[in-house]
């Protein structure tokens, strides 16, 4: 049971990411179906939209439900307490309450009563996600701090949430008025949700970072400027999209078809805040972490640009290798956490000889991106990849194979090393597929988004890993540098996408900006 | 692995799993403070932390020179972000005051307390 602890633990922060994200989307769909569609749009617009709407109401329940089992397997396992002693918890509480309104509004979403039942179902789920926010736990200003996180929610569900919901409405509807009256009302909500999350984000802000040294000092007052960074991006999205709304209504463009592909940024990037905030309800607040925290004269010291180390240190100048127990030895006496090692010279060496060849390979793809729009042999730029896939591969964990003691077979018996090895594994198979897209072997319309979606998605899930309970210093900065390679590869996912489907100039030279930025990033790594 | 590889690892790959984070109930003050020195086979412990904390499904374990575990009653909460308790019939040597707390918003956070017993 021991062993499975990690993975409970590991699960629990992922289910809570799921669980925001699937809570925006049956709120948002909601809001959507009974005060933005109102019945209009085409045929079956409305039967395919309660469909949705059931789907993300039942994933919300299951991914509820899979919350509370994995947060009370660990509390039981760690503690001996019964699930008798555990369900009263007000984790269990606010989780029940939230599948209590997700599993109304499923059964009734399609039934008569459907607008009564689904409007008031979603009144425990935003409760519920409010009951086990950071509002319930302080000390002082809890209630003021709960109404904020409502409104925070009910606005992020309402926009974000309704975005998925927009884009069927386009897709269904072929009258031009009705779509455009669909899309009218959806950007004045849009333009009211904007007002509301700034304010309640102000105000939870100041409640729990309340001053620049903590904002720019700790883990989660950057994880807050990088979902400011990204908000401000999904509002830059939303005024083009508006624009197109106004263009299309004063007579001046002919259709709404290019919302629907910035419709599907817009979305995308929204999620990626919903991630974000995941991150943010898993880190202890800014004001509350009074040690170690970073300068502003540290940051700017770590972040100075100086020469790449290009020369590995010496195997025999990293720490000891730890040899693999038999399988019979004792589990891990703490589970879930894992002791880090201090890393010697040796090892800051080795990895940031490691980060600055990797960031010289990923410039290597930007600037042979940007390349092969005009010389077609630049195409083959995806096969670089597989430079980077063997670079991971050797160096990634030098105490096993092929540089270690530890063989081959038996190392992937470390869940970290079986992880490289499966994105070994990822890369290989990404550099072939893009490959035959960029070399005309695929169709890149369809084939071509998972280039996008690949680099979106790692961008996302690099912006939530996770971050130091006790505020590091070294882990601290470490993470520093991985913020704007997480908010780079976002943006550089969009940007592919929309250039997919879209084919707007501008963003064309977005994305391999964005490598090449990202690849400058790893080549000023450090850590020391 | 180190927290360099880790680093590593997550940058190249630009793509990972969330990897598990305890929460955030921080611990402000502790009693017996970190390292301290206390006298006497009985002494009251006393953790102060940043948020509410649901005493009831939290833990104080006592380890002992001996490396022995043993479990602290958790008194009832005097104030809502406090876990109190006593322990007794201490002997001379280093001891660990480990601690295990839910948090009112479901984070479960754990730590250590090391102290000595003249």
């Amino acid at each position: 049971m021991l062993q499975l602890l990690d993975l409970f633990a590991f699960l629990s922060v992922l289910l809570r990411a799921m669980t925001l994200s699937f809570e925006a989307l049956t709120v948002g769909g909601v809001i959507f179906r009974f005060a933005i569609a109102k019945g209009d749009g085409e045929g079956n617009l409305d039967s395919r939209l309660s469909r949705f709407v059931v789907w993300f109401a039942g994933l919300l329940a299951v991914t509820q439900a899979a919350y509370i089992a994995a947060d009370s397997a660990i509390l039981m396992e760690s503690t001996q307490l019964t699930w008798a002693d555990v369900r009263g918890a007000a984790f269990c509480v606010s989780g029940f309450t939230i599948i209590a309104g997700a599993v109304a509004v499923a059964v009734f979403a399609r039934t008569r009563a459907a607008r009564f039942v689904c409007s008031l179902g979603c009144i425990p789920i935003l409760v519920g996600a409010v009951m086990s926010s950071h509002s319930m736990a302080r000390l002082e200003h809890r209630w003021e701090l709960a109404a904020l996180t409502l409104a925070h929610h009910a606005a992020s569900a309402a926009w974000v949430g309704g975005m998925p919901y927009l884009l069927i409405s386009l897709r269904r509807t072929k009258d031009q008025a009705a779509a455009a009256a669909i899309v009218g009302r959806f950007s004045r909500m849009a333009l009211a949700a904007v007002p509301i999350l700034a304010v309640a984000g102000a105000g939870m802000s100041f409640a729990y970072v309340g001053s620049t040294a903590a904002l720019t000092g700790t883990a989660y007052g950057i994880m807050l400027l990088s979902k400011l960074i990204l908000t401000a991006l999904l509002v830059v999205l939303g005024a083009l999209n508006f624009k197109i709304v106004r263009a299309v209504r004063n007579g001046v463009a002919p259709d709404l078809f290019p919302l629907r592909r910035f419709a599907e940024a817009e979305l995308g990037v929204g999620i990626t805040i919903l991630l974000a905030a995941a991150s943010l309800t898993s880190s202890p607040p800014a004001a509350d972490v009074q040690n170690d925290r970073v300068t502003h004269q540290e940051i700017a010291d770590r972040m100075r640009p100086t020469w790449p180390r290009m020369e590995t240190p010496p195997l025999t100048d990293l720490s000891p290798p730890t040899i693999l127990q038999p399988l019979s030895a004792p589990a891990s006496l703490i589970p879930g956490q894992k002791i880090q090692q201090p890393s010697t010279p040796g090892d800051i060496a080795w990895s940031e000889y490691n980060h600055h060849w990797a960031g010289l390979i990923v410039i290597a793809i930007g600037v042979l991106s940007l390349l092969a729009r005009r010389w077609t042999w630049a195409r083959n730029w995806p096969l670089v990849f597989f430079g980077l896939a063997i670079f991971l591969l050797i160096r990634a964990d030098p105490e096993n194979w092929p540089l270690g003691p530890n063989g081959f077979w038996e190392s992937f018996r470390v869940a970290e090393v079986a992880q490289h090895r499966i994105f070994v594994l990822l890369i290989v198979a990404f550099a072939i597929f893009e490959w035959c897209v960029q070399n005309g072997k695929l169709s890149a319309a369809r084939a071509g988004l998972a280039f996008p979606m690949v680099c979106a998605a790692g961008g996302a899930l690099l912006l939530t890993h996770s971050h130091s309970l006790s505020n590091v210093k070294e882990e601290f900065l470490a993470e520093l540098s991985h913020t704007p390679l997480a908010i780079l590869a976002v943006a550089a996912g969009w940007s592919r996408w929309l250039e997919i489907r879209l084919a707007p100039q501008v963003v064309r030279w977005v994305w391999p900006v964005c490598f090449i930025l990202i690849g400058a990033i790893l080549m000023n790594y450090r850590e020391a | 692995m180190n927290l360099s590889r880790k680093a590593f690892v997550l940058a190249v790959a630009l793509t990972c799993f969330k990897l598990p984070v305890w929460g955030h109930a921080i611990l402000l003050k502790a009693t017996p403070a970190v390292n301290q020195e206390v006298t006497g086979a009985n002494t009251a412990v006393e953790l102060r932390f940043n948020s509410r904390i649901d005493a009831k499904r939290s833990k104080l374990t006592l380890i002992g020179p001996d490396s022995h575990e043993h479990a602290l009653a958790i008194s009832e909460q005097s104030s809502p972000d406090t876990l109190s308790s006593r322990a007794t019939d201490l002997t001379p040597g280093s001891y660990v005051l480990r601690w295990q707390v839910l948090a009112q918003d479901g984070h479960i956070t754990r730590g250590e307390v090391p102290f000595k017993v003249h």
